[in-house]
């Protein structure tokens, strides 16, 4: 069976759903059914133990099927982080961390370095360490060298939509990867995840265009159809482009008859 | 009397943001609507984080002619003692509230630092986000706040226009215009996570001081990359004390700014008071503002003992229930979000350490 390989987790999913920015908790946990999603990740900022009603980890913990893996988005240094990933895994009992740090709230880049130090502690904690990047192949190198269980490339910028802006680096870090590349962030539209699949990536996560699509249960079962065709495709052997024109001066007659 | 810093009257800054807030702007306020929805939906979701305002203390040593805590307003004074603090953070969180504000006047012997600080300790234990509205502090104060689980700071300019200003701060600490301007960078040199700016719409132009407003947020990001920021809108409400705005701002004028500023920042939190209608808000939420207050008091206290006469600092226009309010929020497909804050994120930034910096500056030899 083609799964995906995190650590010793297997999932049939190659699509991770993210669950913030939706309109209520009952749209998102439609969404997350309707996506089949097995792997679907939660800020710890969003886990809410005093009133039940604003708790994203709850409802989602009663879904079966779903593994739940936290992240550390608020965090701003590798020991907030650190210190985040501890209370996730206390609190959910999932060996799943998302290393998010985006010191500026703005943009919400990811620091390379300190999320290579948060990853590197992390990974030698035992954490299933998923660290969300840009798209750096000399980083996801050096963070599969700290034993992270994938990389996480960003397409774009979160929530931008604007898509596999980045996939020049990030085919080189495919290429180059010997854990699952992830993309995550800035994909607008389930014909990009396919794209992304295509290209040879081990998943992709989505958030903002499931959340906030007119019916997010609907697009997130449009990702799913195209995450599958996508990865099928690449499976499959997608036809090479054709390269430059024959030139019509042959190039090679100095090299006489083979 | 210290010049201007440049950064303030770079009008070259503002040339986009000045187009849109035009009154003979080509921009429709429909189409900067349309645009304002799109980003905000985008980079924001359907969410609206939500927070609630405790007065600690009404003391205060400034005479700013429009504020009902002046210190020459008739007003009764008192401050909330630390089991006060407590029994309102009690009745605040019972409301469902975990993202606070805590304010002050100018600094005075009854409300000084260390009343401060102990009382954002004792608000850090209860609440799961904690920012300061009150007076301007130095780089060690604020590094001290931030250590006791400060995160953001609240310091509204009021104006940019140096003249209104200085006719309209009487006499106190507020009085120094560049000193109230520096402020907010003190606050993130000295490790404190987010800064809140705004002017409050009513005292001078209000196209001219949103254009400073922007020029002032652009320099801090500049300057302190890591910093959060947020903006806010607050227009003159009727005072206690009764201060008419010379430069009253319309509705459309507000969300003129309020859309040219989503556009020109879409990654900005965008935060709209009680100071405005219910209307208003529900109108907005979704369009561009980001952070709302609910069931705010503007009296010290006013959780615990809902039965107060006294008279707060202004009017509440949006007096609704947090119920109530998340309600109308749900009605408009927006999710209310009362945590967005993990406090194990606390503690100073290594903003003001420049730690980067520092570290590949290089050592002497030996």
């Amino acid at each position: 069976m083609d799964s995906l390989q995190l650590g010793s987790y297997t999932f049939s999913s190659r699509l991770i759903l993210g669950t913030g920015k939706f309109s209520n908790a009952t749209v998102m946990l439609e969404a997350v059914r309707a996506s089949g999603a097995q792997l679907v990740t939660i800020a710890l900022r969003r886990f809410n133990r005093e009133q039940a009603e604003d708790d994203l980890f709850g409802p989602l913990s009663a879904i079966e099927g779903i593994t739940l893996m936290p992240n550390t988005s608020g965090a701003s240094t590798a020991a907030e982080a650190v210190r985040a990933a501890h209370i996730a895994r206390e609190l959910s009992g999932s060996p799943f961390i998302k290393v998010e740090i985006h010191p500026n709230p703005q943009h919400l880049m990811p620091d390379p370095i300190e999320t290579f130090e948060a990853a590197r502690i992390l990974a030698k904690e035992g954490f299933l360490v998923m660290p969300y990047i840009t798209a750096d192949p000399v980083l996801a190198k050096r963070l599969e060298e700290v034993g992270c269980a994938s990389v996480m490339p960003l397409g774009s910028a979160i929530g931008s939509g604007q898509g596999v802006a980045t996939a020049a680096m990030i085919e080189i870090i495919i290429r180059e990867s010997g854990i699952p590349v992830i993309v995550d962030a800035g994909l607008r539209s389930p014909s990009e995840a396919a794209h992304a699949m295509e290209m040879g990536c081990g998943a992709v996560l989505v958030n903002s265009a499931v959340a906030v699509a007119g019916n997010p249960p609907e697009m997130a079962e449009a990702f799913a159809e195209a995450v599958s065709a996508g990865r099928k495709a690449f499976r499959a052997g997608l036809m090479q482009k054709s390269g430059s024109a024959i030139a019509t001066s042959p190039l090679t007659t100095f090299l006489g008859t083979y | 009397m210290r010049p201007l810093p440049d950064w303030l009257t770079d009008e070259r800054e503002t040339a986009a943001l000045a187009a849109m807030l035009s009154p003979d702007s080509s921009s429709s306020l429909e189409a900067l609507a349309a645009e304002s929805r799109a980003i905000t939906l985008r980079r924001f979701g359907r969410t609206m984080t939500l927070y609630a305002p405790l007065y600690l203390s009404n003391y205060c040593s400034s005479g700013c002619a429009y504020c009902g805590f002046a210190s020459d307003r008739k007003t009764v004074r008192h401050r909330l003692e630390p089991d006060e603090i407590r029994r309102e953070l009690a009745a605040m969180k019972k409301l469902g509230i975990s993202d606070i504000l805590l304010l002050t006047g100018e600094r005075t012997a009854a409300a000084d630092f260390d009343y401060l600080r102990k009382s954002v300790e004792i608000a850090a234990q209860e609440m799961q986000r904690v920012s300061v509205e009150a007076f301007p502090m130095s780089v060690s104060e604020y590094h001290a706040l931030a250590d006791c689980g400060c995160t953001g700071i609240t310091i509204y300019q009021e104006t940019y226009n140096r003249e209104r200003y200085e006719a309209l701060h009487r006499w106190g600490p507020k009085k120094d215009f560049i000193d109230r301007l520096e402020t907010p960078a003190r606050a993130l040199e000295g490790g404190i996570k987010s800064v809140g700016l705004g002017v409050l719409l009513g005292l001078s132009d209000p196209v001219e001081d949103a254009l400073s407003l922007y020029r002032h947020l652009r320099h801090l990001g500049r300057r302190y990359w890591r910093a959060g920021m947020s903006l806010s809108f607050p227009r003159m409400r009727p005072q206690t004390g009764g201060y008419e705005p010379p430069f009253p701002v319309d509705d459309h004028l507000l969300a003129r700014m309020i859309f040219g500023f989503r556009i020109a920042l879409p990654d900005t939190e965008l935060v709209l008071s009680t100071r405005e209608s219910a209307t208003y808000r529900d109108g907005m939420s979704g369009l561009g503002i980001t952070r709302m207050s609910i069931e705010s008091r503007t009296t010290v206290g006013g959780y615990h003992d809902t039965d107060k006469k006294e008279k707060g600092q202004f009017e509440i226009f949006d007096d609704r229930t947090a119920k109530e309010f998340c309600a109308a929020l749900r009605k408009n497909n927006i999710e209310p979000v009362f945590k967005n804050w993990e406090p194990s994120y606390n503690g100073p930034s290594t903003e003001g350490n420049n730690a980067t910096i520092h570290s590949l500056e290089a050592k002497p030899c030996h």
